[in-house]
């Protein structure tokens, strides 16, 4: 089969790639070029070089968003790793029944974020009483009781736990999938040597999942870095800018305030952010990796 | 062996907590939807209904455009996962299989739309939009979506077609068959698992989206699901608790209906997708 035939497999990429082009990579170069103007979207463009960023430099609200933003990379990648670990584990443990289990876990995977968001809404609420406040009114600790989604100090923590609720199954059946490509003789060996259930775990199944989980690392930052849609929908990202994140922020400041040479910035930073840190952990993976070997 | 004793009942202990857990949210607002009027003011939040109550989904879609929501996201969903395939199938066939010059940096650069966050392109997609006069219609959401989609979509047919042998389409085209025909006959039916992972995974994701609905679909007749669930509880949330939870139901029983059909594909899915 002659497999030189060029122009005949251009014309199978070609609608693919005009699609993709205009769509994905036309706009990153459209936004760059909108970053460096001053403009709302009608008046006159007015160029101001790096004005747009010197000012994120010097916007608190930015400054809130981005280190708010940073909480919710950590604290969620972190929540998500502990529990989506934990569900594996416990899948692993069990015989009967694991494949239902697996699949009921994974149901929050499945479901909107705008149903997740609103359930937790209600779930949470003061007025009408949600389950939240009934059940501490049942423990007795009626006192406690409150709105903790307009609690300035509760509200990132609890997008962040929402969020990695709804993705944590992922990293579940990541790591269960991981597990089971093991070659079961390594476990046998292990288990001949006297190696109990959890040494089988530290020395076997922890270091030979290593590449998936630091796969699972790099998706799980770079996914959080560009967390958009609990914040948005469950506070707004309120109460103030308590859970204000960069990309609602841009969204705002873009949608809302019609700011669009300052948004553009803003949608460039979190893009380059995201860029840099796939970048910064493949390289750091890659050479804790040779010194491994 | 006196660990297992020990470990294995507390392991189903724990793996029931978790399922609890896990499930609770969505079983809560299931059985909040079923619940009368009477029973949503004054029973408790966690109390189980009485009955089999219907009239919230009755009101729901009296009240409310979710039929419109449901047939425009069915529309969306259809169109995005049609056009995701018919484009990205023979990329990835052209890609792997004709190997033309320039093969190999081409998938690179689609691969690079993975790492690329949404909100970089939302501005010039809305003007690009309003320009075309593009804002509420299908095309707004579809087009983005089929973009975005592209990347993971060609990803996991290039993956597939390079085990396809290669003397299998040479046997072909020595007995006269085309390059087209050879991909029509033989390679995109041998990709039928691929296919329905891509089906199930483009689904979940379009049926779910937000932010590109939320910003190019502001007619309420071209609303989606989530979006006009998002309205709804802005109009009735406050007032009508019933309705709304019967809201969040209708919106999530076709992706639960489908799940409980596809799960291990949606499961082997998301597993290939997100350790590439």
């Amino acid at each position: 089969m002659s497999r030189s035939r060029s122009a005949s497999g251009w014309l199978y990429v070609l609608p693919a790639l005009t699609l993709f082009t205009l769509l994905v990579i036309v706009p990153i170069i459209w936004s760059l070029s909108f970053s460096v103007f001053k403009w709302n979207g009608i008046g006159a463009k007015v160029f101001i070089g790096i004005g747009n960023y010197v000012r994120m430099w010097n916007d608190g609200l930015f400054r809130r968003a981005f280190i708010n933003n940073l909480i919710f990379a950590g604290l969620g990648t972190f929540v998500q790793v502990v529990l989506g670990m934990a569900m594996a584990i416990l899948l692993m443990s069990i015989t009967k029944f694991r494949d239902f289990v697996k699949v009921a876990y994974f149901i929050p995977c499945v479901i909107s974020s705008v149903a997740i968001c609103q359930i937790f809404a209600k779930l949470f609420a003061l007025n009408p009483e949600g389950v939240f406040n009934a059940l501490l009114g049942a423990a007795g600790l009626a006192a406690w009781k409150s709105a903790p989604l307009s609690d300035p100090h509760l509200a990132l923590v609890i997008v962040t736990l929402v969020d990695a609720y709804k993705f944590c199954a992922i990293y579940m059946v990541i790591y269960f999938s991981a597990f089971m490509g093991i070659d079961a003789q390594l476990l046998e060996a292990a288990e001949l040597d006297g190696a109990n259930w959890w040494q089988r775990y530290v020395h076997v199944r922890f270091p030979m999942i290593r590449t998936v989980f630091l796969i699972s690392l790099v998706v799980l930052i770079s996914g959080t870095l560009k967390g958009f849609d609990v914040s948005y929908i469950l506070t707004g990202g309120g109460p103030g800018a308590a859970s204000e994140l960069v990309s609602t922020y841009m969204y705002k400041t873009i949608f809302n305030s019609l700011n669009f040479g300052y948004g553009s910035a803003i949608a460039v930073f979190l893009a380059v952010e995201c860029l840099l840190a796939v970048a910064i952990m493949q390289r750091l993976f890659r050479t804790s990796g040779q010194e491994g070997m | 062996m006196s660990w297992s004793r020990i470990l294995r009942p507390m392991a189903y202990l724990t793996v029931g907590v978790m399922l609890v857990v896990q499930l609770y949210p969505i079983v809560w607002v299931a059985a909040a939807s079923l619940k009368t009027p009477g029973e949503l003011a004054n029973g408790a939040p966690f109390a189980m209904p009485a009955g089999f109550y219907v009239g919230n989904y009755i009101g729901a879609f009296r009240q409310s455009n979710l039929l419109r929501y449901l047939f425009n996201s069915t529309v969306v969903a259809v169109l995005t996962i049609l056009i995701t395939i018919g484009l990205g199938a023979p990329a990835a066939y052209a890609i792997e299989k004709l190997r033309f010059g320039g093969a190999k940096i081409v998938l690179g650069y689609f691969l690079l739309g993975i790492m690329i966050p949404i909100f970089v392109t939302l501005l010039p997609m809305f003007q690009m939009f309003n320009a075309a006069g593009l804002r509420n219609t299908y095309w707004a959401l579809v087009l983005p979506q089929v973009a975005f989609g592209l990347p993971l979509c060609i990803y996991l047919y290039t993956g597939f077609m390079r085990q396809v042998p290669d003397a299998l389409l040479e046997a072909a085209t020595i007995d006269g068959a085309s390059d087209l025909r050879i991909f029509l006959t033989i390679v995109f039916p041998l990709c039928g698992n691929v296919t329905v992972t891509i089906v199930t995974l483009s689904f979940l994701s379009v049926w779910n989206e937000f932010v590109f609905a939320n910003t190019f679909m502001t007619a309420a007749s071209m609303k989606t699901l989530p979006i006009g669930l998002n309205d709804f509880v802005g109009a009735y949330g406050k007032t009508d608790f019933g309705l709304t939870y019967a809201a969040i139901m209708v919106s999530v029983l076709p992706t639960l209906i489908l799940y409980f059909f596809l799960n291990k594909r949606v499961i082997g899915g998301v597993t290939a997708g997100a350790t590439k």
